[in-house]
């Protein structure tokens, strides 16, 4: 089990190609800023970047600066424009491509020990594909009951559907020494029985939800259970409310003081000055200390706390452009009845793009980062210009019945595997 | 969040926690209230939990405002030391519009409430109010984003305090009859003076002149004399008082 996990950690950040594009962009927009900072070029910081007396501010910051002040302060409304302007077309881009905690959180990720990163990786490997086991089933038994007494040869292709993956799978479990899955193959296994008889017994159900194959304990229900409520408000809001509460009240931007944003380029400052002024503070400690509470301590910040993310999603919400759209006729999932998810294990934003419902936030979050085109084994997921309609069926719920394909594509998908193994 | 740099303010943290429930509660417990049978709990629980938290600690740290914080010299057009507070974001531009390095981030131990906002520090230059580099015309002020650091149209040198120099006569070298007059030949807009009490003559300021543009404090060399060691002065013999501390 553990070599099979390590395979599967390994493939799929080894894929993340975007990844290591936004990591250098990031890191060189921080340097260059950190190095205006220690060197006096008017680079800015995040906070309020810009060229002399140009400069776009923080969307928070604005907001919290006039909020305190009481007043209309024109470069803060032109930049809160701006900003809005760009949000509504590339999202929570921000997060993914320049914000430094995501910097931080690629270091993170770097210092844990790789038995660490396989266990982290198998967690989610097996609570994505255990969702969409049980989601393919409910598919199928959907398409089951749309089916019966129409036609029985439709009915007979559905069911035809799931025990050819089956057997496809049973196949590539067979030539490939070590299968991508070990409970995909065992559920396999179990679902070849099936195919005998070709009726969606409790057995077929049971073992295409993986509850069989011993991985799901918790029983269906559990998957069941564990979509996710998406309000049009969730944590993130409560603390930019919060923030702007506590500014209204005490006249202040107070989250500035503790934005992981503003704190890691105060992490540079206080250093810089500690070694070329001389200038020893306790903030030295303090600064970086408060951003690993942040960062490392609050789990899960970007998602749940953030109150920058949370104003950013007020806008991204309504977002139509560069949004990920999962082609149907090439997913696994969809087309073969695979249930693959890799797409829902990578997203650097919550998100289960295959199946909306069970991530932690929706689309609207979607922070372009690209993770989930890039482990895609089809090449299942693009980023179109507009995706007005299609991103809405992209984001629906249900999935369409699966439709019977050859044994060997599912094959190539294993093939995909294994050079990188 | 900011769980430690409630420290000092405990109590008062203590209260707003009470203070945050009451006034973050109602929008979470709402919706809770309307879709309770529909989703796990776990999650709404989670979202008011991070939310009271948040807004709790967001409110304690907010209280910062009234444990204030040291008197600081600003950049021009930051006198208003209210609207200082209020408007800085702390983004750092000012520091680095500043083209003789004088403006740096004032410290925590300032006080938590200024940390990172401008202040002067004359021990490392002095403001010339860009009269250099800019034609006189402030650079941080041009920078700053948030009007945090703003002055009147037609604000000139002369007519924007920053501050007001004071000698300490138990520390300054020419009143130990030295004949130091550093900060005397450094004032640009002759605002020290000197009495002929002796053949060395004692340096004093004209506060009417003197706009606490800090060039005195930076000459003087009353600390690099280690005859003064001494005294024990843990500063220079002149220095530049806030607006507002006199
Ligand atoms: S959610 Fe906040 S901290 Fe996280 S990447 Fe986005 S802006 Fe940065
Ligand atoms: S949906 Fe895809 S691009 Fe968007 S945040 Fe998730 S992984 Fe990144
Ligand atoms: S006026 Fe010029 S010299 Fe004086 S603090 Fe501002 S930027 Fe620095
Ligand atoms: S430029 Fe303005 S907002 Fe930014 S740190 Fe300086 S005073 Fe504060
Ligand atoms: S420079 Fe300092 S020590 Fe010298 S006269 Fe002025 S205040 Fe006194």
């Amino acid at each position: 089990m553990a070599a099979e996990t390590k395979k599967v950690a390994q493939d799929l950040s080894a894929k993340l190609r975007t990844q290591k594009l936004r990591t250098a962009i990031a890191a060189i927009v921080f340097v260059v800023m950190a190095a205006g900072l220690i060197l006096g070029v008017s680079t800015g910081t995040m906070s309020g970047f810009g060229w002399e007396s140009i400069s776009a501010l923080c969307p928070l910051g604005a907001v919290a600066t006039m909020l305190a002040t009481k007043t209309m302060v024109p470069r803060a409304v032109i930049s809160l424009v701006i900003m809005a302007l760009l949000i509504l077309v590339v999202g929570r881009a921000f997060c993914a491509w320049l914000c430094p905690s995501m910097l931080i959180t690629r270091i993170q990720e770097f210092l844990r020990t790789p038995k660490k990163r396989r266990e982290l990786a198998a967690e989610t490997h097996d609570k994505m594909v255990d969702i969409a086991k049980y989601e393919i089933t409910q598919a199928k038994e959907s398409a089951g009951v749309k089916a019966n007494g129409l036609s029985a040869k439709a009915l007979g292709a559905t069911y035809a559907a799931g025990a050819g993956d089956s057997a496809a799978t049973v196949a590539a479990a067979a030539t490939s020494a070590s299968p991508a899955n070990p409970i995909n193959a065992a559920s396999a296994a179990s679902a070849s029985a099936a195919v005998a008889t070709a009726s969606l017994s409790a057995q077929d159900k049971k073992a295409l939800s993986g509850c069989g194959a011993g991985s799901c304990t918790a029983g269906c229900a559990s998957c069941a259970s564990a979509k996710q409520p998406h309000k049009k408000l969730d944590s993130r809001h409560y603390v930019l409310g919060g923030a702007l509460l506590s500014t209204a009240i005490f006249g202040f931007p107070v989250f500035c003081l503790v934005c992981p944003v503003g704190l890691t380029f105060a992490t540079v400052l206080v250093v810089w000055r500690l070694f070329a002024a001389g200038d020893m503070t306790i903030a030295v400690i303090l600064v970086p200390a408060l951003l690993i509470i942040e960062l490392v301590f609050l789990r899960k910040w970007c998602t749940r706390f953030c109150p920058l993310s949370a104003l950013m999603n007020l806008v991204s919400r309504f977002s139509k452009t560069f949004v990920p759209v999962i082609d149907d006729t090439k997913c696994l999932e969809t087309s073969q009845g695979v249930p693959c998810s890799r797409c829902a294990q990578v997203c650097e934003s919550d998100i289960n793009i295959r199946h909306i419902a069970y991530g932690e936030r929706t689309l609207a979050d979607c922070s372009r980062c690209r993770n989930c085109a890039d482990v895609c084994p089809t090449h299942a997921i693009s980023f179109l210009v507009f995706a007005g309609a299609k991103a809405k069926s992209g984001a629906r719920d249900g999935i369409p019945a699966p439709e019977a394909q050859p044994a060997t594509v599912m094959l190539d998908e294993d093939a995909l595997e294994v050079p990188s193994a | 969040m900011a769980d430690k740099t409630n420290v000092p303010q405990g109590a008062d943290a203590a209260g707003d926690a009470t203070a945050a429930e009451g006034a973050a509660a109602p929008e979470p417990q709402g919706t809770k209230g309307a879709k309770k049978a529909k989703e796990p709990m776990s999650v709404s629980r989670r979202s008011l939990l991070i939310g009271v938290g948040s807004t709790a600690a967001l409110l304690g740290l907010g209280a910062m405002r009234y444990a204030g914080h040291t008197p600081l010299n600003r950049p021009p057009g930051g006198q208003d030391e209210a609207h200082l507070v209020s408007a800085c974001i702390r983004c750092e531009r000012c520091y680095e519009a500043c083209p003789r390095r004088v403006i740096v981030p004032a410290k925590i131990e300032d006080g938590l409430l200024g940390m990172r906002s401008p202040m002067l520090d004359f021990e490392a230059e002095y403001c010339d109010f860009c009269q250099e580099e800019n034609g006189g015309v402030p650079k941080c002020v041009e920078a700053c984003p948030t009007e945090a650091l703003v002055l009147p149209a037609g604000a000139s040198a002369t007519s924007t305090i920053i501050g007001r120099a004071v000698i300490d006569t138990s520390t300054c070298l020419a009143y130990r009859d030295t004949g130091c007059r550093e900060c005397y030949d450094a004032c640009p807009y002759e605002a020290i003076q000197l009495t002929d009490v002796s053949i060395n003559p004692h340096p004093y300021v004209v506060e009417d002149k003197c706009n606490g543009c800090g060039a005195c404090e930076f000459s003087c060399v009353s600390m690099k004399a280690g005859s003064l060691a001494t005294t024990g002065a843990t500063r220079r013999a002149i220095i530049v008082q806030p607006v507002g501390t006199y």
